[in-house]
């Protein structure tokens, strides 16, 4: 009987020392992309503050969401993607911020500010952090083998048009596995509206993407970066910042493979990663501290050096590497700018139909 | 001393209540309660809030309403992707069962015929990538099967192929991943069966002429009949709602409910959805793990 | 009469299938290039950036903290399940205990991480417990499953056991606690040691529960290999891969290799006692003879 009081004491007190441990008051619990900092960022903001940080990452927009939606996720700082911040936004996931307490918000660049207001009206509860755009990864070489020197490496036409895809199959071609993300891009091609509910528009899309599936290799987020940089595949719809690593692996590894990135002549979809507060974080001072500190010019041009991502802060743009300061796919032109898109958020129901067409999509059926 | 014996027995059934009660209330708690909740949410309807789903009664006014939205259920009926999805899902279990018995059951018997000393070595060689992570084993196989991995280059160093043979993200790959990977599940309760058996049954009938293969089918399978229904399911059952190897060994066309599941959880953000699934799932398993049962109580039997 | 077997040809192909994966597996570890399917030489180089990558270690020593608990507690839960579906034989629900006990073995654990994180997340609704999801509730998690497994593997080793040793005891007047654990326990360890292995090791591996139920700061080691891996393949992750191998399989060689060491000993001391009733009555005779 003791033995057994013993043992179911023991037991609770063990819970309690588990979570005890992580009761503190100069603690900050920050939920970001994997391999999306600077090696050092969170170690300054520790050393400077004196707050201890959990820094745990997420591989995906739907991990962090389903945390999120499941209330209590515990985190202070997350970063999701601009069109899941809106339909957070709407579950009443964020607070709204105290821009007071960002003295350094005035670094932010305007452009991208309203970009990303599309889906956080105001920018009310979030900043950008990081974005890009969704192109096209390609192996000159490879490319030019199949389709000759004259490929329109600069367009949609590259993969929408059947006989250049039925073409490039023999070297393989990538798509993000994402309906909304891939779906405006095809509403797009097609002149039609980015966010258009119509659903025949949609299944326009949908057949557009089915005219050309015999010919993907698969339906990827995130393979793609390895398979271009060994040469596994030619042609991947990927984000700029992910297509700019493949090619500096393969610049690395030394096996020859040149890959290039283009933001087709047409348009292309782009995206932001917010920086947000949850609605039930612990630590809202230590959030905006942290908030503050990732726009600073030389904290978030640190970043941007070590993950080749671009930032949206327009002060820290001199303190970025010329390479990738340079490179039009990271740092595009204004009149490239003016043809990006920020990807829409969607009504559920529209979402619903786009996520269905798309799984008949990858089925090919 | 009888005061002493009448304390004693008082005390008794409580020692016993709290013998059932504390497993009892624990599996309750954590096993059967959640159940009921995926009951409930399978009724209710996706919305935007925290958590996704609206609740399925309300108490306004002093009346109290249930509301039942069979919507999720219809849904399932209506669209053949999910239908599908669940064929997917027998079809590789089945398969992968029976390609793990095929090879499972004459490694349990030639284990069955070595030394005791080998025996226990032979085990625990089979048993032993049980308790590496499946992620791992799984994620050796991605370098084995991909275009340019050690298995294409060995095909096209023989000759047998001059292009590579697309493995990695088909339904090849997903079984080899399924068979791999619960091999060992097959083997130790055919083992454990086969090993009980007399050989002198085996020695008589051959006295009486009759033939290796002969032998085998009329006595030995008869009699590890709950050997082989046990392992059978304890690789049927999991690979049905199995994720992780059709997630990372699988391609588009890998059809399983386990990763529809995971798809209308975390991508559709559709809780309700994602739990009917569930519960439509538990429905066709409920034979199986009937089934299973029932072997393990026969065992038992046998056993005691 | 030597012709072709079969079956031990199957056993030598069933263990090259599992083994040869995992020894590429190793020998890939020490390719020093970057890119995973070309070799470049060998190189230790993935084994010392391990000691850098902090998270990744962290991760680990949190699987293993975590796999540690629920080891004890998958034990104690599992051991008392056995015990009353196998000594308490009559009372209320016991066919639904026995169900209860069984069903999370073959649960699909899809189910069972998406129910238990709609219960964490009910419960946190209803009395604000769990506040947040974390260790504690993936502890939760495994311990449920776990215990499904050392309650069928100890209550199969209950069935087997001698009653009459018990009932003696109980009959001598000993409270059956105390038979339980003075008598009961010590007969059962080899099996709750068993279970307690089992239950660690299925703990360590994990990843549906996990990500279900986890929380900020406990990320564990499957969840890091997993988005790793989903993120493309890794060398460091070749690299961890190898080193849970070895341990594993240095745990499996110990645990064969005391486990012959104490049956020897068990056999010489019987052979011994042999020897010697054998001596002592082989002297006897020869004493009155003498």
């Amino acid at each position: 009987m003791k033995m057994f009081g013993r043992t179911l004491l023991t037991l609770s007190l063990m819970g309690a020392m588990v979570m005890g441990a992580q009761a503190n008051d100069k603690v900050l619990r920050v939920y970001n992309w994997s391999d999306y900092i600077a090696p050092d960022t969170v170690k300054k903001f520790e050393d400077e503050t004196g707050i201890r940080v959990t820094y745990d990452v997420f591989d995906s927009n739907e991990t962090l969401e389903a945390r999120l939606l499941a209330g209590k996720s515990g985190y202070d700082i997350v970063v999701p993607s601009n069109s899941f911040l809106a339909k957070q936004i709407k579950a009443g996931v964020y607070q709204t911020l105290d821009k007071s307490k960002l003295p350094n918000w005035k670094n932010l660049n305007p452009v991208l500010l309203k970009n990303a207001s599309a889906s956080d009206p105001d920018n009310a509860h979030a900043f950008p952090y990081m974005w890009g755009s969704i192109g096209i990864g390609f192996n000159p070489a490879k490319v030019k083998e199949v389709l000759g020197a004259n490929a329109p490496t600069n367009s949609w036409d590259l993969l929408f048009k059947p006989e250049n895809a039925e073409k490039l199959k023999a070297c393989g071609i990538s798509f993000l596995d994402s309906p909304t993300e891939m779906l405006p891009a095809a509403l797009h091609y097609l002149g039609y509206p980015v966010n258009d509910k119509d659903k025949a528009h949609i299944a326009e899309a949908e057949a557009l993407f089915m005219k050309i599936r015999p010919y993907v290799a698969y339906f990827h987020s995130s393979k793609y970066i390895s398979d271009l940089a060994n040469g596994n595949i030619c042609v991947a719809v990927g984000y700029s910042g992910d297509v700019l690593q493949a090619k500096a692996r393969a610049v690395e590894s030394g096996n020859k493979v040149v890959i290039d990135y283009s933001i087709p002549k047409e348009g292309a979809g782009s995206f932001y990663d917010m920086v947000a507060i949850p609605r039930d974080a612990a630590n809202v001072d230590n959030a905006y501290l942290f908030m503050d500190f990732l726009m600073r010019p030389d904290i978030i041009a640190e970043v941007t050096n070590s993950i080749g991502y671009s930032n949206a802060n327009a002060a820290a743009t001199p303190l970025v590497d010329e390479a990738i300061r340079n490179e039009p796919g990271s740092y595009p032109s204004q009149v490239v700018m003016a043809t990006l898109y920020a990807v829409p958020d969607q009504p559920i129901a529209t979402q619903r139909i786009m996520t269905r067409g798309w799984t008949r999509v990858k089925l090919g059926k | 001393m009888r005061t002493f014996n009448q304390q004693f027995l008082r005390l008794v059934p409580s020692g016993r209540k709290l013998v059932i009660g504390i497993p009892f209330i624990w599996l309750f708690l954590f096993f059967m309660l959640p159940f009921f909740l995926v009951m409930k949410i399978s009724f209710s309807e996706a919305a935007l809030s925290i958590p996704p789903y609206s609740e399925i009664y309300t108490f306004a006014e002093q009346k109290f309403q249930l509301l039942l939205d069979i919507g999720n259920y219809t849904l399932l009926g209506e669209d053949e992707l999910y239908l599908s999805a669940y064929l997917g899902s027998l079809k590789v279990a089945a398969l992968s069962t029976l390609m793990c018995l095929v090879i499972g059951f004459p490694m349990a018997y030639a284990i069955t015929k070595t030394g005791k000393e080998t025996q226990n070595v032979l085990l625990l060689l089979i048993m032993m990538p049980t308790w590496t992570a499946i992620l791992i084993r799984v994620y050796a196989w991605m370098g084995i099967l991909s275009n340019n991995g050690l298995l294409n280059g060995f095909l096209m160093w023989t000759g047998l192929t001059d292009h590579p043979i697309e493995i990695l993200n088909t339904n090849t790959a997903v079984y080899i991943g399924v068979v791999y990977a619960y091999l060992p599940f097959m083997v130790l309760p055919l083992y454990a069966n086969l090993v009980k058996h007399d050989n002198s049954l085996l020695e008589a009938a051959q006295d009486l002429g009759s033939s290796n293969f002969n032998n085998f089918w009329k006595i030995t399978v008869p009699l590890a009949k709950n050997g082989i229904i046990a392992g059978c399911m304890l690789v049927f059952i999991p690979v049905v709602g199995e994720f992780v190897i059709p997630e990372l060994l699988g391609g588009p066309e890998t059809l399983m409910i386990g990763r529809v599941l995971w798809q209308e959880f975390f991508n559709n953000r559709d809780w309700p959805v994602a739990s009917a699934l569930a519960v439509v799932m538990l429905l066709i398993l409920i034979v199986p793990i009937l089934l299973f049962n029932r072997s393990q109580a026969k065992e038992m039997e046998a056993r005691g | 009469m030597k012709r072709f077997n079969f079956s031990k040809f199957m056993l030598i192909f069933g263990l090259m299938f599992i083994y040869l994966p995992m020894l590429i597996l190793v020998i890939y570890s020490f390719n020093a290039s970057k890119l995973v399917t070309v070799w470049g030489g060998w190189s230790i180089k993935w084994y010392v950036g391990l000691l850098d990558n902090t998270q990744l270690m962290g991760s680990v020593l949190r699987s293993l903290e975590i796999a540690c608990y629920t080891a004890i507690a998958a034990v104690a839960l599992g051991t008392l399940a056995a015990f009353v579906l196998t000594r308490v034989t009559r009372f209320k629900g016991r066919t639904l205990f026995g169900g209860l006990v069984t069903a999370p073995l073959v649960m699909p654990e899809v189910i069972t991480g998406l129910s238990l994180l709609l219960l964490f997340v009910a419960m946190a609704q209803l009395i604000g417990w769990p506040q947040e999801r974390g260790i504690v509730t993936i502890w939760i998690a495994h311990t449920t499953f776990c215990a499904a497994y050392v309650a069928v593997v100890v209550s199969a080793r209950l069935r087997e056991l001698d009653l009459s040793i018990e009932e003696a005891a109980m009959d001598l007047g000993a409270k059956p606690f105390k038979v339980f654990f003075l008598i009961t326990i010590p007969m059962i360890a080899p099996s709750l040691a068993a279970g307690g292995m089992m239950s660690f090791a299925l703990s360590l591996d994990d990843l549906v529960l996990a990500s279900f139920v986890s929380g900020p700061g406990s990320t564990t080691l499957p969840m890091e290999v997993f988005s790793a891996v989903r993120l493309g393949v890794k060398p460091e992750i070749n690299a961890v891969a190898s080193l849970i191998l070895l341990a594993v399989s240095l745990v499996t060689f110990l645990v064969w290799y005391f486990g012959r060491k104490a049956e020897a000993n068990r056999k010489r001391a019987i052979q011994e006692a042999m020897d010697q009733t054998a001596n002592e009555s082989w002297q006897q005779p020869a004493a009155a003879t003498a």
